[in-house]
């Protein structure tokens, strides 16, 4: 069973509640591939949930020509009429039908499949999620994990054109979600099938996706890549969202001196030199936010920014020293472990040839 | 983990895992306070129901007047029961009469559905509205419609003069026919709203997203209606139902106020006509054998709705 | 938050429906209301308005009927009622909740099933057993008749109640130093106040309402009540007025609605959320 996706399309989508006095989406434009698995991923309110909604045809948009799908305007379509999959973040098994029919149901509603088919398509999805054992099991009797797979199950026999999935491993315990975003994974390019992921984790985006959507105030911050929206944040807001620990913010102006550029805080001063003072020359006096991630600093017993050393958290082959720096809190991450104690005096210095350099409209201005 | 609605309380039954280790030594401290909890209870319940109950079943194997001495006849009474002309007028009356509890399950199923569906401020208002029969004495209720009724003065009559619908006035509790379905029909009037209060409850327990997905998935407004609205109402409906009809065969009060039983027998569900026996004719052992058909007749209809309440419990995982 | 999404046709219907129901709801209590304000020789004739306001037949019910008296009466037999079943049925309702004993589901299940019993089987024996202890033609007495179904039901609706309230805050009372009674009488009780204010309520509409115990149980000398006195008014030889009678109506039957507008809210919270 194949499923080769559909490409689709979010135009200037904006969504209004309760007459127009509460904007879930404000101008939303996405462009999502054949195949590929996009990850809409923002804190709750940004709007990734109601977009999501409205490619079902859950909620209805303002504009009548925000939804395209395979180059068809969709937007009026009815959800049924869409043939898309939609999982939910709930497991919305019905209590009286079984697994398996749990499973055939979109096949059972719309009556255009032979029975034979039908069984065949639920066996095989069954045998990839591995449940084939509970098919005949009632959804009481199934786990969270277990009931999000027979979700997928019933997704996937329905051969739809795109799958939309709503925060589908919120409700799994830890362990349990990072095996099921694998397999989704997995599941995503066996089927070969285009698919968009919501989700509030910034981990799980990074893991799963092909390309992320980083949305806020329901506005798209940034679609890249992972490890562009990990290393070449657009703005501030997608800077400190993704990456955990979070990154590290210093208010900083950009000053001439006389051998050059430096960036000057009210507690350290950082030359900066090559190729980011030749990006960042047409601003001098400008101010900056300095984003240095908690992995791009080290410490020493000298540096830049000194401060003092108030927790040292061991998290595994890595080290989270926190330190304070007057009146903030820096937070760096160490490989192993680096022999600090609490309350001992040290300095940071910065890699600023990969940190990053915010605007102030919070715009990342070597991106 | 998707649970189906029932409204019954055993469902949510504190929890029995840790039943098997108690179970055998229920503390000293428990076991005191169960008992005196307990007691009152059951010995009220005791006294008050069972010791009569056995009694009347005592009394329906005699002959039992009023004044007067009782005398044995076994299954006498019963017999003369089976063969009187009256019986079968009695069971038609009382079948009749407990189809109420089908028309009150259809309005109250349109009702609760249209309530749940609709955008409209003041829900709670209409909720309450509708409720009004239902919070009012029977009798109360049955002095109203007698009032409405009437065929002198009576609103309802009126209309139905003036619209061309009847040629003259009908005496609606006089008549053989007309008798045992108007009481029906007040019955009804008077008691969905309990059916509606609770089948609404359960229907606004339904999680949408369960809607969504059968709608994603093509199901259309009838689709979502069997495959997610019907079993997750299956319950509570199967509740109501049993409890109405219960109450239904029980009633007395409003059918007897509307019609006395008559004309002649044709209103005398099997509570009116025991109540006849015990009453009009003093003749308890009578009365006591109709009261035991009464309770017969009761588990019989009771019993397949019961029967499928056991199902539904087991289907969904209790 | 979501949109209605529902079609112009669902829409239809569905109001259609609503107004259908409230239609036959409304349209006899309006005319009882109207009847009610009417000049007694225009009772008799069928008119939406009254011609004249007129209050005749509500001074008739309080001074040729003495409504009055049966109101009140109708009032202490409800809130006899109400207090005695939570009172019985509350610790009972608890032990069936929170504590494990042998056969402890069939035992509830003989209790609740009671409510299935044809209660007019019981009239006579009542009755006599009533007239021997001195509970005949006593509130007391109908207090107690009235708890033979209040009490299996408070139960049952208690104990579903109970059964769903999440135990660690009693159990956070015991150990920081309640008994178990204590637990009960400072925690559970007061997270329970929506499904006493909902028993309150229903077995006061109980004794309210109640006409079989209250007509038998009682004398025209004793503790009449409002709903036996209308039915004598109509059914039981002692006839009145249309327009007295229609006034009796709301004098009755207003109340206990009002009532259960004060209570709906709790009751709703009783019956919400069971079984999910």
């Amino acid at each position: 069973m194949t499923a080769n996706g559909v490409g689709l399309r979010v135009n200037h989508l904006r969504k209004t509640f309760r007459g127009g006095s509460v904007v879930a989406c404000e101008d939303v434009n996405l462009e999502i591939a054949e195949g590929e698995l996009l990850v809409m991923l923002g804190p709750s309110g940004c709007g990734k949930t109601t977009t999501l909604r409205c490619i079902a045809g859950l909620e209805h948009p303002d504009n009548d020509d925000a939804i395209w799908i395979n180059g068809r305007n969709m937007t009026r379509v009815p959800p049924k009429d869409r043939n898309l999959a939609f999982v939910f973040q709930e497991t919305a098994m019905f209590p009286n039908l079984s697994v398996r029919r749990n499973i055939s149901f979109g096949l059972d509603i719309r009556k255009q499949v032979p029975r034979p088919e039908i069984d065949r398509r639920v066996e095989e999805a069954a045998r990839m999620l591995r449940i084939e054992d509970l098919l005949d099991r009632r959804p009481y009797e199934l786990s969270g994990g277990q009931g999000q797979r027979v979700a997928l199950g019933r997704a996937i026999v329905t051969e739809p054109s795109a799958f939309l999935l709503d925060e589908p491993l919120a409700a799994l315990d830890a362990a349990l979600r990072v095996e099921m975003r694998t397999e989704i994974k997995l599941i995503q390019r066996k089927l070969n099938c285009t698919m968009i992921f919501v989700t509030h984790d910034q981990e799980e985006a990074l893991t799963i996706g092909d390309k992320i959507a980083v949305m806020h105030k329901g506005v798209v911050q940034q679609v890249d890549t992972p490890h562009n929206v990990y290393h070449r944040p657009a703005n501030l807001f997608v800077g400190t969202f993704i990456g955990l620990p979070p990154i590290n913010r210093f208010a900083c102006e950009l000053q001439q001196n006389g051998a050059g550029l430096e960036l000057r805080s009210e507690r350290f001063v950082l030359p900066l030199a090559g190729e980011q003072a030749a990006r960042l020359e047409q601003a001098p006096g400008r101010r900056v936010t300095l984003g240095v991630r908690p992995e791009l600093m080290e410490i020493g017993a000298e540096g830049a920014i000194p401060g003092t050393v108030r927790l040292v958290e061991m998290m595994g082959s890595r080290t989270l020293v926190l330190i304070e720096a007057e009146n903030q809190d820096i937070r760096v991450l160490v490989q192993g472990e680096p022999g600090l104690r609490e309350g001992e005096r040290v300095g940071l210095t910065p890699d600023l040839g990969r940190a990053f350099y915010f605007d102030e409209r919070g715009q990342n201005l070597l991106a | 983990m998707a649970r189906s609605i029932d409204i019954r309380a055993d469902l949510d039954r504190p929890d029995r895992t840790r039943a098997a280790g108690r179970r055998r030594s229920v503390l000293a401290e428990d076991r005191w306070l169960i008992i005196v909890f307990l007691l009152p209870t059951t010995l009220f319940m005791l006294l008050l129901l069972w010791l009569p109950f056995l009694q009347g079943i005592w009394i329906s194997l005699h002959n039992w007047p009023l004044m007067g001495e009782p005398s044995w006849r076994g299954l006498g009474n019963y017999r003369d029961f089976l063969n009187a002309s009256y019986f079968w007028t009695s069971i038609e009356a009382t079948l009749i009469y407990s189809l109420s509890t089908l028309f009150q399950l259809i309005v109250a199923l349109i009702a609760a559905l249209a309530l749940k569906q609709v955008f409209v401020p003041a829900k709670s208002l209409l909720r309450g509205i509708m409720l009004i029969a239902y919070a009012m004495p029977p009798v109360v209720v049955g002095a109203i419609w007698l009032f409405l009724l009437d065929p002198n003065l009576g609103m309802i009559t009126h209309h139905l003069l003036e619209f061309g619908i009847i040629d003259y006035p009908i005496y609606w509790f006089a008549d053989n026919t007309w008798a045992k379905w108007m009481i029906t029909l007040v019955a009804s009037w008077t008691f969905w709203p309990f059916m509606f209060l609770i089948i609404l409850s359960s229907l606004q327990a339904i999680p949408q997203s369960q809607y969504e997905l059968a709608e994603v998935y093509g199901a259309n407004l009838w689709q979502r209606f069997v495959t997610v609205t019907w079993p997750n109402i299956q319950g509570a409906i199967l509740v109501v139902v049993i409890l109405r009809l219960a109450f239904n065969l029980a009633k007395i009060d409003q059918p007897f106020q509307l019609a006395g039983g008559g004309p002649g027998y044709e209103t005398s569900v099997l509570s009116i006509l025991m109540y006849r026996f015990a009453f009009m004719s003093g003749d308890f052992g009578m009365a006591f054998t109709v009261g035991m058909f009464l309770v017969a007749v009761t588990l019989i209809l009771l019993a397949p709705f019961a029967f499928l309440y056991q199902r539904h419990l087991r289907q969904v995982g209790r | 938050m979501t949109d209605d999404r529902s079609t112009p046709l669902q829409k239809v219907l569905t109001y259609a429906a609503l107004v259908v129901i409230l239609f036959l709801v409304l349209v006899p209590y309006g005319y009882v209301i109207v009847t009610a304000f009417k000049p007694p020789y225009e009772v008799y004739e069928v008119s939406w308005w009254p011609s004249e306001f007129s209050l005749d037949s509500w001074r008739d019910v309080l001074g040729i009927y003495h409504f009055h008296v049966y109101l009140w009466n109708s009032l202490l037999a409800g809130l006899g009622s109400a207090v005695l079943a939570v009172a019985i049925a509350l610790p009972g309702a608890y032990i069936f909740a929170r504590k494990e004993f042998p056969f402890r589901e069939p035992f509830f299940y003989v209790i609740v099933g009671t409510l299935v019993f044809p209660f007019i089987l019981l009239i006579v024996p009542i009755t006599i057993v009533w007239i021997r202890i001195g509970l005949f033609d006593s509130f007391l007495g109908l207090w107690l008749a009235f708890q033979i179904f209040a009490v299996p039901y408070s139960m049952w609706i208690l104990r579903g109640y109970f059964a769903r309230l999440p135990r660690h805050l009693e159990e956070a009372a015991q150990i920081y130093g309640c008994t178990q009674f204590q637990a009960f009488w400072r925690v559970m009780l007061p997270m329970a106040k929506p499904v006493i204010v909902s028993v309150l309520f229903l077995a006061f509409l109980q004794g309210w309402s109640d006409f079989l115990f209250s007509n038998m149980l009682t004398t025209g000398d004793g503790p009449r009540t409002a709903a036996v006195a209308i039915y004598t008014s109509t059914a039981g030889g002692e006839r009145v007025d249309w327009g007295p009678l229609m006034v009796m109506t709301l004098l009755a039957g207003i109340p206990p609605v009002v009532l259960y507008m004060f209570a709906q809210k709790h009751l709703a919270r009783t019956f919400a959320g069971a079984g999910h």
